[in-house]
């Protein structure tokens, strides 16, 4: 293939539409004749990919004859969306194309919105993963992803009746152009089998890993494009294959069929990603992916450190690995297999290489949402690796015993293998005993993690645990999916605030300027309407850009707490049919977010918000100043046009639940005033923001512990509020179920009779004051926009850029590679 | 399956003219071996250097080969791809199995 664009040259008007040409012709054969918006997204990516490639080429060359320490990100998900807009914008190719598509008769945009955003994460979790890597790359660190090439992400959402339905998302079918596949670096990976012990020649144990099946890893690159655009570095994702191709000419009859079936088997340990807060998470297949990335990722880092030319003993002096979670956890084991097993090092040096390298970020404060695996499973799976984990384990506790003698019951607490009731191994413990840095991800949960969640562990090595408080890439999350507002800024202040968003503290004394007030609220209006258009277009609803747009965007969970805000919405409706209230400002409600396939409960909390939107939608006598919409299929790209549009932001988790957030973080960078309790980083946004620019409400987190422990806080609730006692009474008396009366009737029982875990009812009347001030505090438009402004100048502590710096220097010992 | 004799130094020296070591040869591999030790050779040296696969049949049936030596029979294994080394390394089998840079150095040995 001829490259269209010239190495080392800017691309231009001419060269770009010569290039986009070119792979419309040659590579995708097609002619403008029958060429759709699809092919010219392809098409304009191939001419983009050839200055990609050179970049991420000469960045790793950069990197390797630099010696530079290198950090590797392990994370199970990369929500990494749509990335040709994403690229263009940080190559500042983004405004030449969109000339050259106008050239070709096109709209830039709609050529874009042909892209699939691939679905390799179920939220947070993933797109955290994701926008560090676009700071990684931003920043000129030299830093990498692992993960899985899942064929099919998370499920496409669809509503029937109301009813979430799940359907495949074959992402890739389409075809991605921006994946570059490194067969020649493929990794053996085996797995079961069986451990033969024998002596080696010195006397000592030597272990032999026998009998296993094999997997092969066959990674492939996707560039991830740093503003600028001078490093691009990669994250690289792994398929499995099984180890030969079908050879007919061997296998009889009988050996064919089920050598099929072993390949059928082997292919489908990249071939799902496990929805979130699954029972299946328990299962086999996924324990298996988990291993299989691990092993993957941690073959291609000794490959590319022992062509750095550095020593083994070196590794941790070169390497920094991190662990998104308890997923990768099994990179510990891997790490000492590796060392041990093949290079032959002693386990005290292998055990000292492999804290140094690892650290591990903690994501959650749920006991019961750290993973554990069953010992008989892991065992099974990986015979090797269990052996290594008790070792581990026994050199651990030997240590805690030394320190606390005869203090069973703390080396039971400690211990990463669980025997009671049945021998589990707790992956959160082995991260944290096999890493150097153990994080959470926002100061709040920090603080939760050394003193609730792991306390032992604090006090055995307390300098090992830190905060590192997450944050969101601002090319992504305002330069690209909000340009007008971004194009606002960039008039105001210069374009220095995308790679520094401290500079946006220089919007604050533009919140007293009316012009500038007054253009902001033009922005807000024009993204409204953009997304009204959408909403109406996906939907079939109208909605009034001139209402206040009210935005819940995220996984539904009971903790997250859309039903809080669907018990709001019940009681503004029956204010304004029973008690002749009129909203102080029009208001629509916006959801969007998807519930896992098993998780009943959040699924009909859908259906209830559904339900509710279909009564509230078609009763002239709310629905001139009210709307609720549900936009489904919840998604990175659809992100992207709700957060530009939002005027409260809902951020109502129970609190001590949410670890950090991070919609929070998007929605306040683009000028949502938060609505929100005193939970993960909603704390350091109000500090941020200032008390007078949000809206907190609700128990903290010492005070649902306190009142789940009084006992009959819902009970108490429910019989001296009226206003909670009709609400309860409207959900179960067919008024929002006309086809079953008790369609809802298991969410009041969670409510009145289960106890309310998540305190809904008992931080209602609080949440409905707030909102109640929001509303009449919209309604001064001007006053409004000041506010939106400043969330908009105090945001710069929650990129990412910070958060990454705050690894890179405190954790991973990293420097820029320019 | 392709396998090709030789005597040199004093040690019969097959070579296995396979691309890959692994489930679908294995059984017949340990089969040709085992008849070689059955009639009467005792120093073997096993020239891999066409293999760049081996999984853990082809490995299984190696070991298989060394037992059936016994401690009165010595394998020598030379030409080990890197393929292949990694297995043994990850098996810690190279600690068991010797091998050797060149086919004279295994058959001096």
């Amino acid at each position: 293939m001829t490259s269209r664009l010239k190495v080392g040259a800017r691309p231009n008007r001419q060269s770009l539409r010569s290039a986009v040409d070119y792979h419309l012709e040659v590579t995708l054969a097609k002619s403008a004749d029958n060429a759709d918006p699809e092919d010219y997204h392809l098409a304009l990516a191939l001419a983009i990919r050839e200055p990609v490639i050179r970049a991420m080429n000469s960045t790793e060359e950069r990197v390797i004859k630099s010696g530079a320490k290198q950090i590797h990100y392990l994370s199970m998900e990369f929500l990494i969306g749509r990335l040709l807009s994403n690229n263009l914008r940080n190559l500042g190719l983004y405004d030449i194309c969109a000339v050259v598509a106008s050239d070709m008769g096109l709209n830039l945009v709609d050529v874009l919105e042909t892209e699939c955003d691939p679905a390799l994460g179920n939220g947070g979790l993933g797109r955290l993963a994701a926008c560090f890597l676009d700071s990684l790359a931003s920043l000129s660190y030299p830093g990498y992803g692992y993960g899985i090439n899942y064929q099919f992400g998370l499920f496409r959402q669809t509503f029937l009746n109301g009813y979430q339905r799940e359907q495949p998302d074959n992402w890739a079918v389409h075809g991605t152009p921006w994946h570059v596949e490194r067969r020649e670096q493929s990794s053996m990976i085996p797995i079961y089998g069986r451990v033969e012990g024998d002596l080696d020649g010195d006397g000592q144990y030597n272990p032999h890993w026998l009998d296993w099946s094999t997997l092969i890893g066959v990674p492939a690159d996707i560039p991830v494009v740093g503003y600028g655009g001078r490093s691009v570095n990669f994250l690289r994702l792994y398929t499995a294959r099984a180890p030969a191709e079908f050879d007919m000419a061997i296998f009889n009859d009988g050996d064919y069929l089920r050598a099929m079936e072993r390949q059928v088997a082997v292919e489908t340990v990249s071939k799902v990603l496990y929805p979130s807060d699954s029972a299946e998470a328990g299962r086999e297949l996924r324990f298996i992916q988990e291993y299989f990335f691990v092993a993957c990722a941690m073959r291609d880092i000794f490959r590319r450190h022992a062509l750095a030319g550095h020593r083994i003993d070196e590794f941790g002096r070169f390497n920094a690995i991190q662990l998104n979670d308890t997923h990768p956890s099994l990179a510990v084991v891997e790490l000492m297999r590796t060392l041990v097993d093949e290079h032959s090092m002693s386990w005290d040096s292998a055990w000292e290489v492999t804290q140094q390298t690892t650290a591990y970020t903690n994501h959650t404060l749920l006991p019961e949402a750290l993973e554990r695996w069953s010992a008989a499973l892991f065992g099974r799976v990986l015979p090797r690796h269990l052996e290594i984990v008790y070792e581990i384990n026994r050199r651990f506790l030997g240590e805690v015993a030394l320190r606390h003698p005869g203090d069973d019951a703390r080396l039971q607490r400690m211990s990463i293998v669980q025997d009671l009731p049945q021998k589990e191994i707790r992956m959160a413990h082995l991260a944290i005993v096999g890493s150097h840095s153990i994080n959470g991800v926002a100061e709040m949960h920090s603080e939760l993690v050394k003193s609730q969640l792991v306390p032992d562990f604090y006090e055995l090595w307390p300098d090992r645990f830190n905060n590192k408080t997450n944050g969101v890439t601002p090319r992504r999350w305002l330069l690209n999916c909000n340009h007008r507002l971004a194009a606002l800024i960039s008039e105001a202040l210069g374009k220095d605030w995308v790679a520094d968003l401290s500079r946006l503290s220089k919007l604050e004394p533009l919140a007293a300027d009316p012009a500038f007030r007054s253009a902001y609220a033009k922005v807000k209006l024009q993204n409204k309407a953009d997304l009204a258009q959408r909403v109406r277009a996906v939907t079939g609803i109208t909605i009034d850009p001139a209402s206040m747009f009210d935005v819940q965007i995220k996984r539904i969970h009971e903790y997250k707490r859309q039903l809080l805000n669907a018990l709001h919405i019940i009681h503004l409706y029956c204010r304004m049919t029973e008690d002749k209230y009129a909203l102080p400002t029009p208001k629509t409600f916006i959801f969007s977010g998807k519930a896992a396939p098993g998780y009943a409960l959040a699924k009909l909390i859908i259906k209830l918000i559904n339900n509710i939107g279909r009564v509230v939608n078609a009763d002239p006598r709310v629905n001139r100043s009210m709307r609720v919409v549900f936009y489904p299929d919840y998604k990175v790209s659809v992100a992207e046009v709700i957060v530009p549009a939002a005027d409260l932001s809902e951020q109502i988790s129970t609190a001590g639940y949410e670890a950090s957030g991070t919609g929070n973080m998007k929605l306040a960078m683009n000028g949502a005033l938060t609505i929100g309790t005193l939970d993960g980083a909603n704390v350091e946004i109000a500090r941020e923001v200032g008390a007078d620019n949000i809206y907190i409400f609700g128990l903290t987190a010492a005070e649902v512990i306190e009142r789940r422990m009084a006992g009959n806080a819902a009970g108490f609730a429910y019989d001296s509020d009226p206003h909670v006692h009709r609400i309860l009474t409207r959900l179960t008396d067919g008024t929002f179920s006309a086809e079953d009366r008790d369609l809802f009737a298991p969410i009041a029982r969670a409510l009145l009779e289960q106890g309310d875990y998540y305190m809904h009812l008992s931080d209602f009347a609080d949440y409905a004051r707030k909102h109640e001030q929001a509303a009449q505090d919209y309604c001064d438009v001007d006053k409004w926009a000041a506010r939106a402004i400043l969330n908009v100048a105090r945001s710069a502590r929650f990129s990412s850029d910070r958060t990454i710096r705050e690894y890179a220097t405190e954790i991973w010992d990293l420097q820029q590679v320019i | 399956m392709l396998m090709e004799d030789l005597s040199e130094g004093g040690c019969l020296v097959v070579s296995l003219r396979e691309k890959r070591l692994d489930a679908v040869i294995a059984a017949s591999f340990r089969e040709a071996m085992v008849a070689r030790i059955d009639q009467g050779h005792r120093n073997i040296v096993l020239d891999l250097s066409q293999v760049n696969f081996m999984d853990s049949s082809g490995l299984g049936s190696v070991v298989y080969v060394l037992k059936h030596l016994g401690h009165t029979g010595r394998l020598h294994i030379c030409g080990v791809t890197p393929g292949v080394m990694a297995v043994l390394k990850l098996t810690r089998m190279d600690r068991v199995l010797k091998t050797f840079d060149s086919r004279q150095a295994a058959i001096a040995a």
